[in-house]
């Protein structure tokens, strides 16, 4: 199942192939801060790092003015990635439009001190950055700022590079944090960068709603509520696992031209809930779960806004108690369209956007998978006991299979298995299954030449449980599909019709059913095995032939091809 | 998201109305595993969907499981027997 989102990779490569040659060193993140920085002061895109260089001299000049991040005081010497100026470049570019945009810039260099505080060491280092900014910043473990530090610091310290772009597209949520930011940008914003990064500090994103103030840890919350789930989800887990530092780092990055592109809008994408890897599942469960919180919120809080605005004064009792009851509706709401998103994912080939014809695909796939389940099971246990069992058991299947026949004509039984020939586990598998099912086909009685019984396929459409089964020679001679084709008990009898005289005396039909793709049926003989089947739309697998196939394992003995009625497929 | 609202007035082909979506879901929690007895109590759809969600997973575990053993067993057998060819096809 492919739930990660192809966002991402696009996103990925778009960014690796940017930041091809970028060497990703810490200090070289701290460099690139300052390079980096430097650009949006100036409004240019110096994309090399010497550029920056350079450019750091004027930026520490500048640096004063924009958000002054310590760290790129420090880091700007280093400067050793250009790639990361290229990479952003291309996410900045967007920023760059606005170069007038403080918020931007804070926000912008939020990220980056962000970003880069993940170093540890860097952040330390960068700390120093004193021409620009005023207090230099704790070594990051504290954070100050209530809002939990952006876990891709952490990140940052293993990748600072990546980290860095994707927390710079995340913060392309200019109002959300901006506000917080123009006023105090250097002060605070260090120090909450240097917090956040830092270390350990790695809370998930969720709070966005509440955004302090007071210092950039706000705007990095602001970006982070903006790209909420993705970076959360995906710093944490790169936090959480070392060894996914690439892989969140893709994830981050790729998301951030995500949100970057999407500019400072307040939805949260569903990324979160895609994406993260396996090893990461307590934490994105985690992060799925606040983001799902937070977006709410956040459209909570807009609404609201919105709800008090139009109604004013008015009863403002019975508005407050309808606006909570409308965001706890709200909110059930949100969840349950999250679970049918998180369910149309798992279902493979699911095109339908409104709810009801998804849960019937949903159920239909669901039966399938069961049915396929059933049946794979079943065949495991069975072909061990094939061959040398069938030839063993035949004799004693048929006097008990014209018995049982009988018995079965026209009924609703619930499914028989092979009594005798089906091992013990076996049995109760494909009877316990198809009881679950709740499919009432009696298994059908196939004597000819003693064949062992078959199996009814449970998902079959309704057979004509009477008489096609259970005669078996005079029926099967004679009996012309009656059911239409669909009807497995029509191909079984098909199967055994033509073939009674080549069956006769060794081929019999061991088992057959819903193999989850198809309705098959196993014809066992003496020196071969054919599978004679129908495809069925459900399964993941198929290969897709529509029409009724037989794979005869030993040509000679087997005519079935000839034999095989086109029966088209029951779904 | 007011639905409700939105689905009564529009008087499209697809109106797609809440008793609807309460019986596929109550269908859903049919296939479900579990105890059958109190099953009318789960009656939120998130829940239902929640568990939903689990069982398909499981149901893809169980199948990759299920495939990885019977290719197992058919790398120990003959690949030109009947056994193998039914194995096969299982296996997709």
């Amino acid at each position: 199942m492919n739930h990660y989102v192809p966002d991402f990779e696009m996103d990925e490569d778009y960014l690796l192939s940017d930041s091809s040659n970028l060497r990703r060193h810490k200090k070289s993140t701290m460099g690139d801060e300052d390079i980096m920085e430097l650009l949006w002061q100036n409004g240019q895109v110096v994309m090399q790092s010497q550029n920056q260089r350079s450019a750091g001299n004027r930026k520490s000049e500048m640096m004063p003015s924009t958000a002054g991040r310590e760290i790129r005081s420090g880091a700007m010497e280093d400067e050793t990635t250009p790639c990361n100026l290229f990479m952003q470049e291309d996410e900045m570019v967007s920023w760059l439009h606005y170069p007038s945009d403080d918020n931007n810039l804070d926000m912008y260099l939020h990220n980056n001190d962000i970003m880069y505080s993940g170093l540890p060491s860097s952040s330390s280092g960068v700390i120093p950055a004193p021409s620009s900014q005023p207090p230099p910043p704790p070594p990051v473990v504290s954070v100050p700022s209530p809002r939990p530090p952006i876990p891709p610091s952490k990140r940052v310290e293993e990748e600072p590079n990546l980290p860095k772009v994707a927390n710079f597209l995340h913060f392309s949520k200019p109002g959300k944090g901006n506000g917080n930011l123009t006023g105090s940008a250097p002060a605070k914003s260090n120090k909450a960068s240097q917090a956040v990064t830092q270390s350990t500090v790695v809370e998930s994103n969720d709070r966005p709603v509440n955004e302090p103030p007071q210092s950039r840890a706000s705007l990095v919350s602001g970006a982070n509520i903006g790209c909420r789930g993705s970076m959360s989800s995906f710093y944490g887990a790169g936090t959480s696992s070392a060894g996914r530092e690439p892989e969140t780092y893709d994830l981050s990055a790729s998301s951030s031209p995500g949100t970057g592109g999407s500019g400072a809008s307040a939805s949260v994408e569903p990324l979160p809930q895609k994406p993260p890897p396996a090893t990461e599942d307590r934490k994105r469960k985690g992060v799925d779960t606040d983001d799902t919180e937070c977006y709410s919120e956040d459209v909570e809080f807009e609404y609201h806004e919105a709800k008090k605005q139009k109604r004013g004064s008015a009863s403002t009792k019975r508005t407050r108690a309808a606006e909570v009851h409308n965001l706890s509706e709200r909110r059930r709401r949100d969840r349950i369209n999250e679970k049918m998103k998180a369910l149309q994912e798992l279902i493979p080939r699911c095109n339908k956007t409104d709810k009801a014809s998804m849960l019937d695909e949903a159920i239909e796939y669901l039966k399938s998978l069961q049915m396929q389940v059933q049946m794979m099971s079943m065949g495991y246990n069975m072909v061990p006991m094939m061959f040398p069992g069938v030839q063993r058991y035949m004799p004693t299947m048929a006097p008990m299979g014209m018995g049982m026949g009988m018995d079965h004509v026209g009924m609703s039984r619930p499914m028989v298995p092979y009594p005798q020939v089906l091992p013990g586990p076996a049995m109760p598998n494909p009877a316990a299954a198809a009881a679950h099912l709740g499919q009432r086909f009696p298994v059908p009685q196939f004597q000819m030449a003693g064949q062992v019984p078959v199996m009814r396929p449970t998902g079959s459409p309704a057979a004509n449980p009477s008489d096609p089964m259970m005669t078996p020679f005079p029926v099967q001679n004679g009996s012309q599909p009656r059911v239409p084709f669909a009807d497995p008990y029509q191909q079984q009898y098909y199967i055994g019709l033509p073939q009674t005289q080549m069956l006769q005396p060794q081929h019999k039909i061991v088992c057959g059913g819903w193999d989850g793709a198809k309705y098959a049926f196993y014809v066992a003989s003496t020196t071969s095995f054919t599978r004679i089947s129908c495809q069925s739309p459900y399964v993941q697998n198929q290969t897709g032939m529509p029409a009724v196939t037989s794979k005869p394992s030993s040509s000679k003995d087997v005519k079935d091809p000839e034999h095989h009625p086109t029966s088209k497929p029951p779904n | 998201m007011s639905s409700r609202r939105s689905r009564q007035s529009s008087s499209g082909a697809s109106r797609i109305t809440d008793d609807q979506i309460i019986q596929l879901i109550s269908k859903l929690q049919h296939l479900l595993p579990g105890t059958r007895i109190q099953r009318s109590n789960k009656s939120s759809a998130s829940k239902v969907l929640q568990e939903t969600c689990t069982y398909v997973r499981s149901l893809h575990r169980e199948v990759d499981d299920l495939s990885d053993r019977l290719s197992q067993l058919l790398s120990t057998i003959d690949a030109d027997s009947p056994e193998a060819s039914i194995i096969r096809s299982l296996i997709m």
